[in-house]
């Protein structure tokens, strides 16, 4: 009878404890969670992804030590950012408490980015401090929906999504419509995990604007995947691993990251413009709430919005300049460089990018759960 | 019952070849160098109980292993009456095994271990045959039990029925009562008996228990090292040792160094400290001028110096009580003799004469049909074990 | 033998008293003083401490994801409302992964008992001096990461490498045929990773039946077939059960296997909570989806167990 009592005691307090475990409303306004600027102590703290900024090499100065010199500014600087969702998810708690995160400046991908602005984590920028910013981007990164005049993010490398194709086992690979259709690709073909990339050349090839588009639309877009996937096209959705299965034969076309088939240099795979157009992205800077050295970080975002910098860089690390000028900066440095599409694309190239629109959460859910149906999660 | 002549030299004209008679023939098994079981040569009458005893290591329970076919010998051959079983696997021979740890199947209860070997030779109704069995070996009403939930006399009790009631040719036991307490013991060895003598069958029992195997068997063989030193009726193997080792081993015995000095008539003289005595000729296993010459404690006689002794015989004086050891049943004395030599007297006590202190002078005696001499070659503390129960 | 009281008292001036049956020496003392008969509790504190935090915990926590608001999120904030709807809803959604997640762990499951059944056999009784080693080599593979191991499995199963060819060529597989992206691949990805986890239990199992068992089996006209079936195996039953199950649990809810092996067609159960948790930041439906594998497990659990009845077996 003791254990019954005991029992059903239990069960009435396990009952009584659950609600606890529900979480807050993380939105904050940037203006409320402002830190004292103490930028004249002279320090600057940035997170970046990997391999994205020129590493020192023999009597090489790289972009870092010639801004720490000019400025006299002391960076801590860690490539702690592997993965938006993971890096997300190590700040979601302090910032969704106006808390510091103790960093002065990560970055984040586009729809990341539009996630942290629009949860008011983002501290604004002081456009006076930025002027390289706002006169030297590149105009396919102006404009976006989510940030349109720049006042919170500053790009720090774009990347083209387009097509990869091995040449030396297949005729050339031109459109999205080529890669799901055509029949002696079927089975050899992979398209990419990432929803934004993926989902916005499905809807280019079916007419419709991946900055703007529709219900319908979409489900027009993922009727036509779901097609080329059930019908055996496509052999499997991948991350960048796509590399490896390019070179080892398992698939002979896919979608494609121009950096990596850059930094691939298999003269046999090939990244080419799709005839529906590119998909553009960027990682951009921001600086977070209750920032101890957001001077600093202006400095920081000024300086490689120079040309001659944003060359420097760029000839390093082997995405997308988004710094107009760079690329007459370039010739001095490399001119083969210079006059690569794919670090330096050409008017033509980049009147054809794409960018993909913003979603609020539960557009966001639906349509990542969309799209995990077809793509096995 | 015929029993195997009083000798341990091989029998190879058997001229009774068509009984089912356990013969082992030459038997060896080594090991690399060391060699377990040497030449071994043994007839086991049918439906005898035989004992084979010997001390831990002599190769006892390797030769039971390979007559079960467990272990295959390196030379010689085993043969079942006229059927040669030396390389047979153990599945195929008519001889079960009563193991030393029982090795009950403890994932199924009585019935089905007792049914097993008839259930693996593809009998379908077992339950008559294991009932029957049970009762025989006083479990009766116990065949749903597993074998955990019972005691260590009832377990050796399944482990005996799961063998006979395959009605195997050769019964084979390994030392099955060496995990059981003395009473429990007791009460076994008359068990087994019985039940052999009901049964009929062929039983071999390996031990090192020399009380056991006097009590049980109607044949031992005593073994030493791999060879077999005597066998035959138990009387006879205790009464005539053969070698130290067997006047060591069954009982106790006392032996004094003597000098032979010769035959005379059906007796062989030999001097011992001094005094002359006389042993029958079929008593005298020694060759050569020296011997050992053997009486057991209890065959001696102890008296008052100078006292009357009842049935005289060699007669030696001048040994002093050293120690006295009171058994209830009988006294146990040390008795110094002159020359040095502590005699081991066991009395009866029946209350005729008080005991003998420590320290009294006294004079033994035995009848010279009770002693027995052995070859001096060997040696005279073979086969004695310390705090042999 | 008397009968001895279970404890006895120990007083100051009982010493001097001569016998009363008890000898001081031997039998069962406690020492009732104040707090005493709270030790055992005591001592149990931090152990129960520990289990709570790193058990219950986490536990309530998924309990209450599981009954989230749907309609809330990680940014705006979830409420614990009894939703109990989400576990409707997503099985409806999503019944058929969960058929399929344990379809596959149980086809690895009798893949790894077959395999490793046959493995802790040779090495339990066939190894003789070289045991320990060959267990050195069955836990090796662990010394590398998961993830590798399962992508050391891509490169083996690749469409031009020697396995695929060589079926193509036996005509076993078509031609067109792969091995990567199919079901086979996702299997025997799950089956190579899981393979330890049977075949340690098994030979911990194995090696325990006493030899002498077998030899009493042949002594009794069981042939080593036979003896096998008879012996052998049933005294390793409750080595098979613990393997099964630690193969099966882990198994059901993998999804590196189907993500890196597997095609979409392939997708397990633990792809799509991984996918609701990290990609689609649904927590209500990924809590509720967790906790019905963890239930439907444990109910099958419960019953495997009862009926493989091992707890006779000592």
């Amino acid at each position: 009878m003791l254990r019954g009592v005991g029992g059903a005691a239990f069960l009435a307090g396990s009952a009584a404890v659950l609600p606890m475990f529900g979480t807050p409303d993380r939105r904050q306004d940037p203006a409320d969670c402002r830190a004292p600027d103490r930028s004249s102590d002279r320090r600057l703290i940035v997170s970046n992804w990997p391999e994205y900024i020129d590493q020192p090499d023999d009597g090489y100065v790289t972009t870092m030590d010639q801004f720490m010199k000019e400025t006299g500014i002391q960076v801590s600087y860690t490539a702690d950012v592997n993965d938006n969702n993971e890096f997300f998810a190590k700040v979601v708690n302090q910032l969704g408490a106006c808390e510091p995160v103790n960093r002065d400046m990560f970055m984040l991908t586009d729809w990341a980015a539009a996630r942290t602005i629009e949860m008011g984590w983002i501290q604004p920028l002081d456009a006076a401090k930025v002027p390289n910013l706002h006169n030297n981007l590149i105009s396919s990164l102006q404009g976006l929906g989510w940030d349109p005049d720049r006042t919170y993010s500053a790009p720090w490398q774009a990347g083209l999504t387009g097509i990869a194709y091995n040449k030396a086992k297949v005729s050339e690979v031109g459109s999205f419509s080529d890669l799901l259709t055509r029949p002696d690709l079927k089975g050899r073909v992979s398209l990419l995990t990432e929803m934004r990339d993926t989902m916005g050349f499905l809807l280019l090839k079916n007419g419709a604007d991946p900055a703007d588009f529709s219900d319908d639309e979409w489900g027009v877009a993922m009727e036509d995947l779901r097609r080329a996937s059930d019908g055996g096209q496509i052999r499997a959705f991948t991350g960048n691993d796509y590399v490896q299965d390019l070179a080892a034969g398992n698939i002979v076309a896919c979608e494609a990251w121009s950096g990596d088939v850059l930094a691939a240099g298999d003269p046999n795979i090939e990244f080419v413009v799709p005839e529906e157009g590119l998909m553009i992205w960027a990682d951009n800077m921001l600086v977070p709430n209750q920032a101890e050295h957001q001077a600093n970080a202006e400095t920081w975002i000024d300086y490689y919005y120079r040309p001659d910098v944003a060359a420097k860089l760029a000839a390093w690390v082997n995405y997308i300049c988004p710094v107009e000028g760079a690329q007459a900066e370039m010739e001095k440095i490399d001119p083969d460089m210079a006059a690569d599409p794919l670090i330096f694309p050409d008017d033509a190239t980049l009147a054809m990018t794409h960018s993909f629109m913003a979603l609020d959460e539960f557009t966001m859910r639906e349509y990542e759960g969309d799209f995990a149906d077809v793509t096995g999660g | 019952m015929s029993l195997v002549a009083d000798d341990d030299a091989t029998t190879r004209d058997d001229q009774e070849t068509s009984n089912r008679d356990l013969r082992l023939t030459a038997l060896t098994k080594s090991y690399g160098s060391f060699t377990a079981v040497r030449s071994l040569d043994l007839v086991v009458p049918q439906g005898s109980f035989f004992a084979l005893l010997g001390p831990s290591g002599c190769g006892k329970t390797t030769t039971l292993r390979m007559v079960a076919g467990l272990d295959t010998p390196t030379s010689g051959t085993i043969t079942l009456g006229d059927r040669d079983i030396t390389y047979d696997k153990p599945y195929k021979r008519p001889v079960n095994t009563v193991f030393q740890s029982y090795a009950l199947f403890p994932h199924l209860d009585v019935s089905e271990n007792v049914a097993f070997g008839l259930k693996r030779r593809g009998v379908k109704d077992t339950k008559a045959k294991v009932a029957e069995m049970l009762d025989l070996v006083e479990l009766g009403g116990q065949g749903h039990k597993k074998p955990t939930q019972l005691s260590g006399g009832q377990q050796q009790r399944v482990a005996l029925a799961r063998a006979l009631i395959n009605s195997p040719e050769v019964l084979l036991l390994d030392e099955p009562l060496g995990a059981l307490d003395l009473k429990l013991r007791r009460g076994m060895q008359i068990e087994l008996k019985r039940i052999q003598t009901e049964v009929g069958r062929t039983f071999v029992h390996v031990t090192h228990d020399q009380e056991e195997a006097m009590t049980m068997a109607d044949t031992v063989a005593v073994m030493n090292a791999g060879v077999i030193e005597q066998m035959g009726p138990p009387a006879a193997l205790y009464d005539n040792p053969r070698t130290t080792f067997v006047a060591n081993f069954l009982g106790q015995s006392n032996l004094l160094a003597g000098e032979i000095l010769g035959p005379d008539g059906d007796a062989v003289t030999v001097s011992v400290q001094g005094t002359t005595v006389s042993i029958p000729a079929e008593r005298s296993h020694a060759v050569g001028g020296k011997g050992w010459v053997g009486i057991r404690p209890e065959k001696v006689m102890i008296a008052e110096v100078g006292g009357e002794i009842d049935a005289p015989g060699n007669r030696f004086a001048g040994g002093v009580v050293t120690d006295v050891s009171f058994v209830g049943v009988s006294t146990q004395y040390l008795v110094r003799m002159p020359w040095g030599q502590e005699l081991m007297v066991f009395e009866q006590n029946t209350g005729r004469r008080p005991i003998f202190a420590v320290g009294t002078p006294v004079d033994l005696s035995w009848r010279p049909e009770y002693a027995f001499l052995l070859d001096a070659s060997q040696d005279a503390k073979a086969g004695v074990e310390d705090g042999d129960d | 033998m008397t009968h001895q009281p279970q404890e006895a008292l120990v007083e100051p001036d009982a010493v001097g008293l001569g016998s009363s049956g008890d000898d001081p020496g031997e039998g069962h003392e406690t020492v009732r003083g104040r707090g005493g008969r709270f030790t055992g509790y005591w001592l149990m504190l931090p152990s129960a401490l520990w289990l709570a935090l790193f058990f219950l915990v986490p536990f309530y926590s998924l309990i209450a994801m599981s009954l989230y608001d749907p309609t809330g999120s990680n940014l705006t904030g979830y409420d614990m409302t009894w939703h109990v709807a989400n576990y409707v809803d997503t099985i409806q959604a999503y019944w058929r992964p969960l058929l399929r997640s344990f379809w596959y762990a149980a086809m690895a499951t009798v893949a790894c008992l077959v395999l490793g059944y046959v493995l802790a056999y040779a090495i339990a009784f066939k190894a003789g001096r070289w045991k320990n080693l060959m267990l050195v080599l069955v836990i090796a593979p662990f010394f590398t990461s998961f993830l590798l191991r399962t992508l050391s499995w891509k490169l083996i199963l690749a469409d031009e490498g020697w396995i695929a060819e060589g079926l193509r060529t036996l005509q076993i597989l078509g031609e067109d045929g792969r091995l990567l992206a199919t079901p086979f691949a996702v299997v025997a990805g799950l089956t190579y990773n899981f393979l330890p986890f049977m075949v340690l239990p098994l030979f911990a199992s194995l090696d325990k039946i006493d030899n002498r068992l077998v030899e009493a089996a042949g002594d009794l006209y069981a042939s080593p077939a036979r003896a096998f079936f008879k012996v052998t195996l049933p005294l390793s039953m409750p080595g098979v059960v613990a393997g099964t199950l630690l193969t099966f649990i882990p198994a059901a809810g993998d999804f590196i296997n189907a993500e890196l092996l597997g095609s979409p067609n392939q997708r397990m159960i633990g792809n799509i909570i991984q996918n609701l948790f990290t990609n689609q930041g649904d927590y209500a439906a990924a809590g509720a989806l967790s906790m019905t594998l963890m239930i439907v497990i444990t109910v099958g659990v419960v019953f495997y167990i009862r009926r493989a009845g091992t707890e006779d077996l000592v």
